[in-house]
């Protein structure tokens, strides 16, 4: 293949080239992996402290949502 | 406003609040209005720029050329991969009509942003919401679907009653929800900050001789955050459709 050729492919990129660079666009997907893990479990943490008259769950609740949220973001996009 | 003597009224979220055109029916307001202005300005544009498609094109052809292939190449076929075509009609539709309705926003004369009333990007998210989901359920099945979303591959089994309910709640809340309220919450604070410095300014041009001095800076960073407001609008477009786009792509993909 002449050296001509494989430039003008290269620069039309076949139409297979790899489905999605994670990089790209997952910055802005990350958010609601984020979101959902404070939401659920800090959610669940203000409901059981409502329940039994307590405050610490909420806290317990919050930060286990963000770690878990973490390790959600790693297993999706982080671990290739 | 410009009562010699009465205080300055800030902008509120009463001034996205229009009041009908004719009569009292809630459909004939302004940003209805711009609503159909903005299709029938996007229909006209397009339908011109491929009227004489040429070799050589029109600055105009090249206009919407580049446009569309911005959205077929970059948004369609580099994130959602082979089978992209089939989705670019909808893409490229949901790009143009939430830039065109976005830059409305600093269109003299027009100057509001459609998407700053919280029901257009509401529909327009629940669109990608059916979209994707029914790409996914028809490229997977049902239960194919949901087995991916609620269990990740490579997980204990006990951290699954952490992550399980978090991968349903991203799917079907947080990911609507996000994409409607980023485009609402930017478009709303963007029109919001503009008439702070450019109602500001025109109060302080009828005050005081002091104020008056002090007026053309407002409106000078009123004009700087026109641009500003402009990069936004663009941005907020483009984002709006990269995630309609990356959800697709993640419900055609197999790899989990």
């Amino acid at each position: 293949m002449s050296a001509i050729l494989r430039d003008a492919m290269s620069q039309q990129g076949t139409p297979e080239s790899g489905p999605k660079n994670p990089g790209d666009g997952a910055a802005w997907s990350i958010v609601s992996y984020l979101l959902s893990g404070l939401i659920f479990w800090g959610g669940a943490g203000w409901l059981l402290d409502r329940w039994l008259g307590t405050k610490v769950f909420i806290l317990v609740g919050l930060i286990l949502g963000a770690g878990a949220s973490l390790y959600l973001v790693w297993l999706r996009y982080g671990r290739q | 406003m410009n009562v010699a003597g009465a205080g300055f009224e800030p902008p509120s979220s009463a001034d996205f609040i229009f009041s009908p055109f004719i009569g009292q029916s809630a459909y004939l307001t302004k940003p209805i209005a711009l609503v159909f202005l903005s299709v029938l300005f996007i229909s006209i544009f397009f339908i011109v720029a491929a009227k004489k498609a040429a070799i050589v094109p029109s600055r105009l052809q090249f206009a919407g050329e580049s446009l569309y292939g911005f959205v077929r190449n970059d948004l369609g076929r580099d994130i959602i991969g082979p089978e992209f075509i089939r989705f670019v009609p909808f893409l490229f539709t949901m790009f143009t009509f939430v830039l065109v309705n976005n830059i409305f926003g600093i269109v003299p004369f027009l100057q509001f942003p459609t998407m700053s009333r919280f029901s257009f990007p509401v529909v327009l998210s629940v669109l990608t919401f059916v979209v994707f989901h029914a790409t996914a359920i028809k490229h997977k099945g049902l239960g194919g679907y949901l087995k991916e979303i609620m269990f990740m591959p490579g997980v204990p089994k006990l951290v699954y009653i952490i992550l399980t309910p978090m991968e349903l709640m991203t799917f079907f809340f947080t990911r609507p929800v996000t994409l409607a309220v980023r485009l609402f919450a930017n478009m709303f604070a963007g029109h919001l900050l503009l008439l702070v410095f450019i109602l500001g300014g025109d109060h302080l041009l009828h005050g005081a001789i002091g104020l008056k001095l002090v007026s053309p800076f407002a409106f000078t960073i009123g004009i700087a955050l026109t641009f500003f407001e402009f990069l936004v609008q663009c941005l907020q477009a483009y984002i709006f459709t990269l995630l309609t786009a990356l959800y697709i792509a993640g419900a055609l993909s197999d790899e989990h």
